[in-house]
């Protein structure tokens, strides 16, 4: 069995970790720069608290990085120099000169290293995704994505902080834009709008147009602007055979509606609950350990993820200056004006 | 017997879900789909060609496979026959919805189990499904106070073949789509259900069908709670799915609407000609087959019994009584 590290357990690790307990292998050890909080985590999910770092590599088989994206380079290099094959959670990085650094590191080094983009494994947009693969709707031709929430107040103080989480686009976008070039391919050039630099408290939001190398295009609204408690997604591709379309307003399977006894007005909410054969969070941990067993290339390296990374922030970019960015003429070095 | 491999066979594929349970039993590790009968030759071949397993002519060559356990998927009336070829030949049987066509023979399908000492469970798969498995907690944590009712569906489409035939199926929508929410009302509760009023509608929605296409049932539990439950092959060809499993429960501290199947994508493709619902949710029927291997494995009795499947079938039976009689028939007495 696996040993499996966990590297910063906060707010995702929790879901990770509640995965892992379901698959065939040994939470082993637990690392944070909060020691009290990888105490924690070993006291629920089993497995020791490590305070120093080589002694954690020392005793795990494929560590999960959960940090911050500000703190993904420095443990995905140290990370692949101790040789353990890793899990990334996304963003890959803050910024596109980390982003490099790291696929360069990662790439000559030879260790496995999967960058946990979850939304390929959400069952609706990988039903979506095969709806193209089997030809159900021909060429895709529009591909149109929504992922609406509230604004990130009590998860931490860093999602809502533009300069460590890059706001909506870097942190909640690039959900979309990786399903979107997974749908359609790369990116020739990106225009967006939003609130990222709007000076309006507490809120961000961005309208974010594709064009595609293939013809095709994207539209991505991504926000943190909704009203507390609100979360909705939704996705529509249509092709020249066909079309296909998903919004989870209105598809939930539960509907309550309850007597609120505190009074306060929200009597109504929707579930949708998965099983565990569907669980996007375990399919994508499951999906790197069948990389590890068979030697399959992970469905998201490094460099797909630093793809999406430098549309994202081409898409800022954009937000700040108005004009339409070429991805091709892209670079770190232009990406540091609105970084 | 947790290391060795258990091998299933299937019985027949006249009812469509056998399909899904072949693929099923070849995803799950530790199992094996090792032979298919059929006594109509032509589907059975087609069918092993499929899974690429053997066909077995007769049943005699079909249990010669060693079998632990065998599906049966034949039309309804052939489930009794085909019950008492396998009781005693294997320890375990899964049989297909409705448990039989007559009362009388689901209570001896129950008798030659008992006597032969083998375990039956019957195939209720919406007990696997997610949402479903949701509510049946939230009902059983007390948090909607008293229930006062149920508002139920389970609609379809139009079958045809065996399903129209009265000898072979038993009736029409009715005992078709009466007893799986049934099962799902009883296993909730724990309850019986005492009291059954039903409309059953011949050929309202497709002229000469020559059975019943439309149930309407109006019921009372045991343990208070009416509802009533629509049967209805209502579901036109053109329609964007094959059904749907819904409950509405209306309770003292709220309403609840449960809609079994509403994970899904909206697909619409020229080539197939329509809008279609296609379902990226739990698979159902993989949850009731891991469940029937995971009790041959651990050795553990039915989660779904016979008496289950009788109870049900019950409900179905009172309602073409009912409906003949124009007046609402007691159960249970």
């Amino acid at each position: 069995m696996k040993r499996i590290g966990i590297l910063g357990p906060g707010a995702i690790a929790q879901l990770h970790l509640a995965c892992w307990q379901r698959l065939p292998v040994e939470i082993a050890a637990h690392y944070d720069l909060r020691p009290e909080m990888a105490e924690r985590a070993a006291a629920e999910y089993g497995g020791k608290a490590y305070s120093d770092l080589h002694e954690f590599f020392a005793a795990v088989d494929v560590v999960d990085i959960c940090t911050p994206a500000a703190a993904h380079k420095v443990n995905i290099l140290a990370a692949v120099a101790a040789g353990k094959p890793t899990i990334c959670e996304k963003p890959l990085a803050r910024h596109l000169v980390d982003c490099e650094e790291i696929a360069a590191a990662v790439e000559a080094s030879g260790v496995p290293v999967f960058v946990a983009h979850v939304v390929r494994f959400f069952p609706e947009f990988k039903a979506a995704k095969a709806a193209i693969d089997n030809g159900a709707i021909g060429k895709p031709g529009v591909i149109r994505t929504i992922r609406a929430g509230a604004f990130p107040r009590t998860l931490g103080s860093f999602y809502g902080d533009f300069a460590k989480s890059g706001g909506v686009v870097l942190d909640v976008a690039i959900h979309d834009i990786d399903f979107q070039r997974w749908c359609m391919g790369e990116v020739e050039r990106v225009f967006a709008r939003g609130l990222t630099f709007a000076n309006e408290p507490e809120r961000d939001h961005a309208l974010i147009t594709l064009r595609f190398a293939n013809g095709g295009v994207g539209h991505i609204e991504a926000s943190w602007a909704s009203p507390p408690g609100q979360w909705r997604t939704a996705l529509e591709i249509a092709g020249d055979e066909g079309m296909v379309e998903w919004n989870s307003e209105g598809e939930a399977p539960i509907t309550q509606i309850v007597i609120n006894e505190a009074g306060n007005g929200k009597l109504r909410s929707t579930l949708s609950p998965l099983g565990d054969d569907i669980n996007p969070y375990q399919a994508e941990l499951a999906h790197f350990l069948d990389c590890l067993e068979t030697g399959a290339t992970p469905m998201v390296t490094v460099r797909e993820a630093m793809m999406d990374v430098k549309v994202a922030l081409a898409a800022i970019e954009s937000i700040r200056s108005g004009k339409a960015i070429t991805i091709a003429e892209f670079t770190a070095e232009t990406a540091k004006v609105s970084a | 017997m947790s290391n060795t491999t258990i091998k299933i066979g299937m019985m027949s594929f006249a009812h469509g879900h056998a399909n899904s349970y072949a693929n099923s039993l070849q995803q799950l590790p530790g199992v094996t789909l090792a032979a298919i009968y059929d006594d109509n030759t032509e589907r059975g071949q087609k069918a092993a060609e499929r899974y690429s397993v053997p066909f077995a002519a007769d049943t005699a060559t079909l249990f010669a496979a060693g079998l632990d356990a065998v599906i049966i998927c034949s039309e309804n009336a052939k489930h009794r026959p085909m019950v008492e070829a396998a009781a005693g030949k294997v320890n375990y049987i899964l049989c297909e919805k409705p448990i039989a066509s007559t009362a009388a023979d689901g209570q001896a399908i129950i008798d030659i189990c008992a006597q032969t000492n083998t375990k039956l469970q019957i195939a209720f798969p919406v007990r696997f499904s997610p949402p479903i498995q949701w509510l049946k907690t939230k009902l059983a944590s007390g948090e909607l106070g008293k229930v006062y009712a149920v508002q139920t569906t389970n609609h379809g489409s139009m079958p045809g073949g065996w399903f129209i035939d009265k000898a072979l199926a038993g009736g029409g929508a009715v005992i078709d789509h009466t007893v799986h929410v049934i099962d799902l009302l009883r296993w909730f509760w724990g309850t019986e259900v005492t009291e059954v009023y039903a409309e059953v509608g011949h050929e309202l929605l497709h002229p000469g069908l020559g059975i019943d296409d439309v149930g309407l049932l109006s019921f009372t539990l045991d343990n208070g709670i009416y509802g009533t439950l629509d049967t209805s092959w209502s579901r036109p060809s053109s329609y964007t799915t094959w059904g749907d499993v819904k409950i509405e429960v209306t309770a003292e501290k709220g309403v609840i609407f449960v809609d079994a199947f509403r994970q899904h994508l909206t697909v619409s493709s020229n080539k197939v000609g329509k809008t279609q619902w296609q379902n990226w949710g739990s698979n159902m029927d993989l949850g009731l087959v891991r469940d029937f291997v995971e009790m041959i494995r651990n050795g553990a009795s039915p989660s779904v019994t016979g008496e289950d499947g009788l109870r049900a079938l019950e409900v179905a039976l009172a309602a073409y009584a009912s409906a003949e009689r124009g007046q609402p028939v007691t159960l249970g007495g």
